[in-house]
């Protein structure tokens, strides 16, 4: 008899009329639990390349055990999980991520309307799958808005949304350490930009030699990729495009963007119009002026065909832009956006016209201007490019000619991989200032203890560390199930045991390091433990039998081996 | 190289036997002749049996992370009584891990050695068996084994397959083999020639059962040489390529342990009771194959040594 | 010469074989070629221009014959990454490779004959009993787990070495020979050199000492020693020089299976070589960077066993005489 009205239950839930049966006939459902949840795998970066997501990833499948689930932790190279994640949406189940924070993302923009929005759902950002019409209207409002105080109402309501739907676990905002010798450089002349910390564009610019030295010595653990105004291929190439190439705008040391190369920017009331005003007297690297034609280049070019992909999506904003005198010009939008300063106006390279126009014509149908190889890598930025050898070094020098001129010599870029060998040289002076550092802090002020002269700066990231549901395969599509597995996690002992101490609780999409965007409490606001996941699961109806979570009853499992 | 305990032919099986129970002679007598053989044999023994009692002898599961009774990571502890030698960065215990990768780098070593020898000893008797066209073959087949760089290839397999320690066991196999291969060509190009093949063929035995009952017992030694070294560069290139960070992040070996002291900092912090332990026990499971391999070479071919 | 040209095709043909394997493995790996571009916000479109300004688009027929052809030509194809010419790219690192590889092989094989030489004269003696334990054992080290031990010790410890890579870091030079002579990028090559030293001497000193026993036995050494000649000339003059042969044809082999063999030592001193290149093209998935490494070692691991068969060929009279007979 029970095994008939099972039987039923089941076909009828595979018609999609039945189920609102299930929902009026809940009673007799409860009495018997569903299929049982099937094993589920738990994909993070491999032990050697990021230990600290692995070791997160362990504690968590450790913890989730507890409740009946059968976990299993994957460690994969980068390909392979990419792969997985980003190119085929529907086959996983779940992923450790990251989210790194740039300069452009001190505004909340990038992260509350990509992560999200439905439609970043097939290619894009929002690979989890989440759709909600709620929350896109809100991204989308967001952006319209220029008033500070309203959009925030807004960018608080995003916060609060995620934190209740848990379409990611959250788990740390890592902090950013960084160190320097201050027998070299001067600790005040040393710029702390809040979600960044030291290593910075300010930083370059303004640091200052004590002694005979004066060339920065910085180390990155990432192999280089390309330096190209118009593409940015990874974290680190992003700071050498900063310091070559001018902008319209930088995001100054408090977060917000400031003018730069335009000397005024001034926005006319409804926010479609921006005037902007270029510095008298700037010239490029090679001792060509730069002119209005080459801003108007630097915003058109990465617009056409599929010159710039990686920038094309920040200046679609733009309906025209032509220059009124040989210092102004006037771009128009077509709609208001709040974040386009940030995100267009501090984002895109002056790149000069006279060498790049000759180049991007010679394109094919389809090339890209990330496959030019532009060596000469002219700009108007504070430093010059001098050369990059593959595998070991970028050496940058000063910009003597610059308004803002650094008052290092030469900016030297050294790659090394492994951190021991970073830390033995910064210890030996080899490397001056760390601007990569992946091991382990205490290891890093141990060292600076010793040496006396080394100073260590830690200040919290924009970025985060998060698990990933995928919405688009049961049980994730339950909120309360992934509000559950997510009250499951020990953050304090994640943010003890995997970052060391080093991190500060997260469960938001933006960053303490952005105080003003940042909905205060959201983390600590957070309920977890072991018995309230076990409420949670219970109250929603999943059961335990024999040791293995159950869905809810008529729940079955399509995704089994 | 137990290949032929599988061919069952008692009629005609004895020299078969004979060689069998040569190869397996020379296993007992190196020890009695020659101290560094019988270190290496004592060596393997003792790594044998701790890889079979692995389970009984950790005190932790390896992979288990640890805290203390306020439920803080057990990180970077010191070796004591619970753990004989201290704990990793991530809190788990080394001793066990220790423990555990003994089993790791005997199954790979073991194997990938049976499987490249199996390879190299087929193959050459069959090219040396036959001649001609065959031979001529997989000859060329050697060549191209030969022409691919080893480690780069091993590399290239771990990163583009799922990560697992067989990686290395298929590259080994797939591009060792011709060393063994190309000696017990030329031996059974020998033997092929000998009076008792010749005798065999008269009594109307097939080429197959000359080739495996008459002539392959004699090559055995030889490949059992082979093996007793390719243990050693098993285990060496499943250590390179888990440095390297191509190993399964869920298998612990010595070469994944050495791989996370490096990443852990382990040499910064001087640990030394970490990073020394695996090496040493690497050294000593190739050593010990080093010794053996000697030992019997000097048994078994006594004119290569004077 | 009839051996040098059939030795000589045997080697073209070695080349395309494993050209052919190497191509046809990373096209029919799983994954797609393009995810290394994740980071990025890629459209579809995006991803097939990507997708056809490689020639992924291709038949695999057409590409495999494109990259040929172009092989043929010298042309290794362009690097994902780099966006440069995989070829200039590898050259980039090259000579670091090769550099570090002979040093090494040159410090190794001077030990290695010399030390040999010695232990093959002192057979029996307890200096042999200790000797060659000690050789096997350093054999038997990692290469990677011995640059740790000498890493730690003599750089972070001592601080008598750089901590990695090939220069310190801005240092101008004239020329590239220069470069090489200057002490600072000597120190850096001390440390990596002597790891991949220590590792190698092995196979010359129990070649050396092995070869002879054998020379030593033989008649001319035994006419020699009736002349009243003294055990050093005997030695270095007569024994060694027909002992030599087949450590110098095992120095050609050494250095084929070196210049790819090194990649887990320059991981550990951050040496700029053809190894790391490798690696690092490995897990960003640029293929045709990877594929350009491989080849370039494959070509000098190829070369370089063809040149140890010709030497061994030409000058052994042994191997002459049966080839002739």
């Amino acid at each position: 008899m029970q095994l008939t009205k099972r039987g039923l239950l089941r076909t009828a839930l595979s018609t999609a009329a039945a189920v609102a049966l299930v929902g009026a006939d809940a009673r007799i459902a409860q009495a018997e639990a569903g299929d049982a949840i099937r094993p589920l795998t738990l994909i993070s970066r491999a032990q050697a390349a990021n230990p600290q997501q692995y070791q997160a990833a362990e504690l968590i499948a450790q913890a989730w055990r507890q409740l009946g689930l059968e976990i299993e932790v994957q460690g994969l190279p980068r390909p392979q999980q990419s792969d997985a994640v980003w190119y085929n949406r529907d086959t996983w189940d779940l992923t450790m991520w990251q989210m790194v924070g740039r300069p452009e993302r001190s505004d909340p923009d990038e992260f509350v309307y990509n992560l999200f929005h439905s439609t970043t759902m097939e290619k894009g950002y929002n690979f989890v799958g989440y759709v909600n019409p709620e929350y896109d209207k809100i991204a989308e409002q967001q952006r319209l808005i220029t008033n500070k105080d309203e959009r925030k109402v807004l960018i608080d309501q995003a916060q609060d949304i995620i934190d209740r739907d848990q379409v990611y676990a959250f788990l740390v905002h890592p902090m950013k350490v960084y160190a320097f010798d201050s027998s070299v450089w001067a600790a005040d002349s040393m710029v702390e930009q809040p979600g960044l910390g030291i290593k910075n564009f300010w930083t370059f610019v303004g640091a200052e030699p004590v002694g005979d030295t004066k060339d920065m010595i910085l180390n990155s653990s990432d192999e280089l990729n390309a330096i190209n105004p118009f593409y940015i291929s990874g974290a680190t190439d992003s700071w050498i495009t900063e310091l070559i190439w001018d902008r319209m705008m930088r995001i100054g040391s408090d977060g917000l963007p400031k003018p730069w190369a335009a000397e005024s920017v001034e926005w006319s009331d409804d926010g479609t119009e921006v005037t902007l005003t270029l510095r008298e007297g700037m010239m490029w690297h090679d001792g060509e002026p730069v002119t209005t034609d080459d801003v108007i280049f630097s915003f058109t070019a990465p617009a056409e065909g599929t010159n710039a992909p990686m920038y094309k999506p920040f200046v679609s904003n733009i309906a025209g832009i032509e220059a009124t005198d040989d210092r102004t010009v006037v771009m128009t939008l077509n709609e208001p956006n709040a974040a386009f300063e940030t995100s267009t106006l501090a984002k895109l390279n002056l790149v000069p016209e006279h060498v790049w126009a000759p180049l991007l014509e010679n394109l094919t149908e389809g090339e890209t201007a990330e496959a030019v190889l532009e060596e000469s890598r002219i700009g108007s930025g504070p430093f010059k490019f001098d050369r990059w050898v593959t595998q070991q070094e970028v050496v940058l020098s000063a910009n003597a000619d610059h308004w803002s001129a650094p008052k290092m010599d030469r900016w030297i870029l050294r790659i090394v991989l492994n951190v021991e060998a970073a830390l033995g040289m910064l210890r030996s002076g080899e490397v001056n200032f760390m601007s990569d550092y992946t091991g382990d802090p205490e290891l890093l002020l141990q060292a600076a203890e010793e040496d006396g002269d080394l100073e260590v700066v830690q200040s919290v990231d924009i970025g985060f560390q998060y698990l990933a549901f995928n919405l688009r395969r049961p049980p994730f599509d339950d909120a309360a199930f992934r509000r559950a597995l997510s009250a499951a996690i020990n953050r304090d002992l994640i943010q003890k045991a995997a970052w060391n101490g080093f991190a500060v609780k997260a469960n938001s999409h933006v960053s303490p390091a952005l105080e003003f965007w940042h909905k205060a409490g959201i983390a600590d606001g957070l309920q977890t433990g072991m018995d309230l996941a076990k409420s949670i699961l219970d109250e929603a109806g999943y059961e335990m039998v024999d040791g293995r979570l159950h869905y809810p009853a008529g729940g079955t499992e399509q995704f089994a081996d | 190289m137990q290949r032929t305990d599988d061919i069952r032919l008692p009629r005609h099986g004895r020299t078969a036997l004979a060689g069998i129970a040569r190869a397996l002679r020379g296993v007992w007598e190196i020890p009695r002749r020659d101290p560094f053989a019988a270190a290496g044999v004592i060596l393997y023994l003792l790594f044998i049996l701790v890889a079979l009692f692995a389970d009984h002898l950790v005190t932790h599961d390896p992979r288990e992370i640890l805290f203390d009774e306020n439920y803080d990571l057990a990180r970077n502890l010191l070796p004591s009584a619970d753990h004989y030698l201290g704990t990793t960065y991530s809190g788990r215990d080394i001793y066990s891990q220790l423990v555990m990768g003994t089993r790791g780098a005997l199954i790979v070593g073991l194997t990938a050695a049976i499987s490249v020898v199996t390879i190299g000893t087929v193959i050459g008797l069959i090219a040396g068996f036959f001649g001609g066209w065959v031979d001529t073959l997989l000859m060329r087949l050697a060549d191209v084994a030969l022409g691919v760089p080893f480690l780069p290839f091993v590399i290239v397999l771990a990163a583009m397959m799922e990560p697992s320690q067989w990686n290395v066991v298929l590259g080994i196999a797939l591009l060792l083999w011709p060393q063994s291969a190309r000696v017990i060509r030329a031996q059974v190009m020998s033997l092929r020639e000998r009076a008792f093949v010749e005798a065999a063929r008269v009594t109307g035995a097939g080429p197959w059962r000359i080739l495996f009952v008459h002539i392959a017992p004699n090559v055995l030694a030889l490949s059992f040489l082979y093996a007793s070294i390719a243990v050693g560069w098993a285990i060496l290139t499943e250590a390179a390529i888990s440095f390297l960070g191509f190993g399964p992040s869920n298998t612990v070996t010595w070469g994944y342990m050495l791989q996370d002291a490096y990443a852990s900092q382990a040499l910064g912090r001087e640990q030394y009771y970490w990073f020394v332990p695996p090496g040493l026990c690497i050294i000593a499971v190739v050593v010990a194959g080093f010794f053996i391999s000697r030992g019997y070479e000097e048994i078994l071919f006594p004119k290569l040594r004077d | 010469m009839g051996y040098v040209a059939k030795r000589f095709l045997q080697m073209i043909f070695v080349l395309w074989t494993v050209a052919t394997i190497l191509f046809f493995m990373f096209r029919l790996m799983p994954g797609t070629p393009l995810a290394a571009f994740i980071d990025n916000t890629t459209t579809a479109e995006q991803q097939d221009a990507l997708i056809a300004q490689f020639g992924l688009d291709k038949s695999l027929g057409e590409q495999y014959f494109l990259f040929l052809w172009n092989l043929l030509q010298g042309d290794l194809g362009q690097s994902f990454f780099f966006k440069k010419p995989v070829l200039e790219v590898v050259w980039q690192v090259f000579p670091n490779s090769v550099i570090l590889t002979l040093t090494s092989l040159i410090i190794a094989y001077l030990f290695g004959i010399v030390v040999g030489a010695y232990l093959a004269w002192k057979r029996g003696s307890w200096v042999e009993g200790v000797g060659i334990p000690l050789v096997l054992t350093t054999r038997a080290a990692p290469e990677f787990w011995l640059g740790m031990v000498l890493l730690a010790f003599f750089s972070f410890h001592l601080g008598w070495f750089p901590s990695g890579g090939a220069n310190t870091s801005g240092s101008e030079w004239q020329s590239g020979w220069s470069r090489l002579t200057s002490a600072d990028f000597l120190s850096h090559l001390a440390l990596p050199a002597i790891t991949l030293a220590i590792y190698l001497q092995g196979l010359p000193l129990l070649l050396m000492r092995s070869n002879m026993l054998n020379v030593l036995q033989e008649e001319f050494i035994t006419m020699a020693r009736m002349k009243g000649l003294s055990t050093w000339t005997i030695v270095m003059r007569h024994a060694a020089r027909n002992a030599l042969l087949p450590v110098a044809t095992a120095f050609a082999l050494g250095i084929g299976g070196a210049v790819g063999g090194n990649v887990v030592v320059e991981t550990v001193f951050s040496w700029p070589g053809i190894g790391r290149l490798l690696v690092n093209a490995v897990s960003a998935s640029d293929y045709p960077l990877a594929q350009g490494a491989f080849l370039m070692i494959t070509f000098v691991l190829v070369v370089m066993n063809f040149i140890a068969d010709i030497t061994y060929h030409l000058l052994d009279p042994r191997v002459r005489v049966a080839a002739n007979g």
